[in-house]
């Protein structure tokens, strides 16, 4: 699905990745782990293209969904605009807004189709940023920081909320901080540490993934 | 009786100023237009990173002379310049316009970087094309955040036209001066000619809010 071979991106002289090698299957969650400043966003970032790698190769076969820290939803449109503007401008023909409908109601927002989205609770611009990229048919949806600033309840909803995503046979790698978290829903997890990866591995072989885990922080 | 004189004298004055209306409207909206063109060619200009260095000398000088004098330098100089005579209106129109020009486009630019980078990054991820994202994502925002910042430079406009008058266009002040000169005193044409002038800012002002309650909602 991916495969990332000796990727190194530096910004001004500083190594923000170096030597990353991944190769992610289709349909699993991958969760990346690490510190502040230790490359995550980095890393998604340069999957999506965002930024310009300086050397390796990404090699990616399906469409990518890319989920923002601070959702990015179009202040101007409503929650239905939002998720229909960018599928019409890209098949005019087909209606969108049943699917848009659909996918609202899946993630249990139907209700707020036609707010805006300052109108929203943090856990609702979450799910309409998720349904926004949903709309696009991602095979492989890039998570960033998907539960910072979500109180407890809400982040066990967003783990709920991406197994449905992964039920729809999309494969996903969440970058976040949160190991509680990404142990809960991840199938492996990566930690990066100053651009390197230091760990790589399945939390279910662990007795105590969480502790064994921070001794790598 | 000497009341009805009163009155009537005060009607012909208004009317008298008032035929400075068209040449003062005139140059307002010739002004802004040409404003609007030019500050947009030069932000996309620049934003494109072309001309950077000459657009952005060409915006420090027009901010950074007098008005009076660009407007003196463009009337009296065309014609030792470039061998013909620009009409006194032409000449205000141009330099308004440009003048304005230089204003409207430091307004753009700020618009353009106060939003976040990650609505071109979002629109990217989305696969929206780079025109339907200026078009439908970017400058409908940039437009918003920037009306307060643009109806201000209309009114402000508004208020440079009078300088028209110092190169004899027959604009509301230069007829209040006439109509001064005619009756030896100065009161009452200027006041005419001030609620003219304040007249107009309230309607800019008053449409400007309408415009600015369709923008509605509030920042993300």
């Amino acid at each position: 699905m991916l495969r990332l071979s000796n990727v190194c991106k530096k910004f001004h002289d500083s190594l923000v990745l170096d030597d990353i090698n991944i190769n992610i299957e289709k349909n699993s969650i991958v969760g990346l782990a690490g510190s502040s400043g230790s490359g995550k966003t980095t890393l998604l970032r340069c999957i999506q293209k965002l930024e310009v790698i300086d050397s390796g190769a990404i090699e990616c076969n399906g469409e990518l969904g890319f989920m923002f820290q601070d959702f990015q939803l179009f202040p101007h449109m409503t929650v239905l605009q939002n998720l229909i503007y960018a599928p019409r401008i890209l098949d005019k023909k087909k209606d969108h807004s049943a699917h848009a409908m659909r996918i609202l109601t899946n993630l249990g927002v139907a209700n707020k189709a036609s707010e805006y989205p300052d109108k929203l609770s943090g856990g609702q611009k979450q799910r309409v940023a998720l349904a926004r990229s949903l709309m696009m048919h991602p095979e492989l949806l890039l998570c960033d920081e998907p539960t910072s600033g979500l109180d407890i309840a809400t982040t066990l909803d967003v783990v709920s909320l991406l197994e449905s995503v992964r039920s729809m046979g999309v494969t996903m790698i969440i970058a976040s901080h949160d190991l509680d978290f990404l142990t809960k829903i991840a199938d492996r997890i990566i930690i990066l540490k100053n651009g390197k990866i230091i760990i790589d591995i399945a939390p279910k072989t662990l007795e105590d993934p969480i502790q064994y885990l921070k001794k790598y922080y | 009786m000497a009341g009805e004189f009163k009155v009537a004298e005060l009607i012909s004055s208004i009317l008298f100023v008032g035929r400075g209306i068209t040449i003062t409207l005139q140059l307002l909206t010739c002004g802004i237009l040409i404003g609007l063109v030019f500050g947009i060619i030069f932000s996309v200009l620049r934003y494109k990173g072309f001309g950077v260095i000459i657009i952005n000398r060409l915006i420090s000088i027009l901010r950074g002379t007098p008005l009076i004098l660009q407007l003196s330098f463009v009337y009296f100089s065309t014609p030792g310049l470039l061998g013909f005579k620009l009409s006194i209106v032409t000449a205000g129109i141009l330099t308004f316009g440009l003048n304005s020009s230089a204003y409207v486009a430091e307004i753009l630019r700020a618009g353009i970087e106060s939003l976040a980078k990650g609505q071109f990054e979002a629109a990217k991820t989305l696969q929206i094309p780079n025109f339907y994202m200026w078009k439908d994502i970017i400058l409908p925002q940039v437009i918003r955040n920037i009306f307060p910042a643009m109806v201000s430079e209309v009114i402000a406009l508004l208020k440079e036209t009078a300088l028209i008058s110092t190169i004899g266009g027959m604009d509301i002040m230069r007829t209040a001066q006439t109509l001064a000169a005619e009756q030896f005193t100065y009161f009452t044409p200027l006041c005419i000619a001030g609620a003219y002038y304040y007249g107009f800012v309230l309607c800019i002002e008053y449409v400007g809010k309408k415009i600015e309650r369709g923008y509605g909602y509030a920042k993300a």
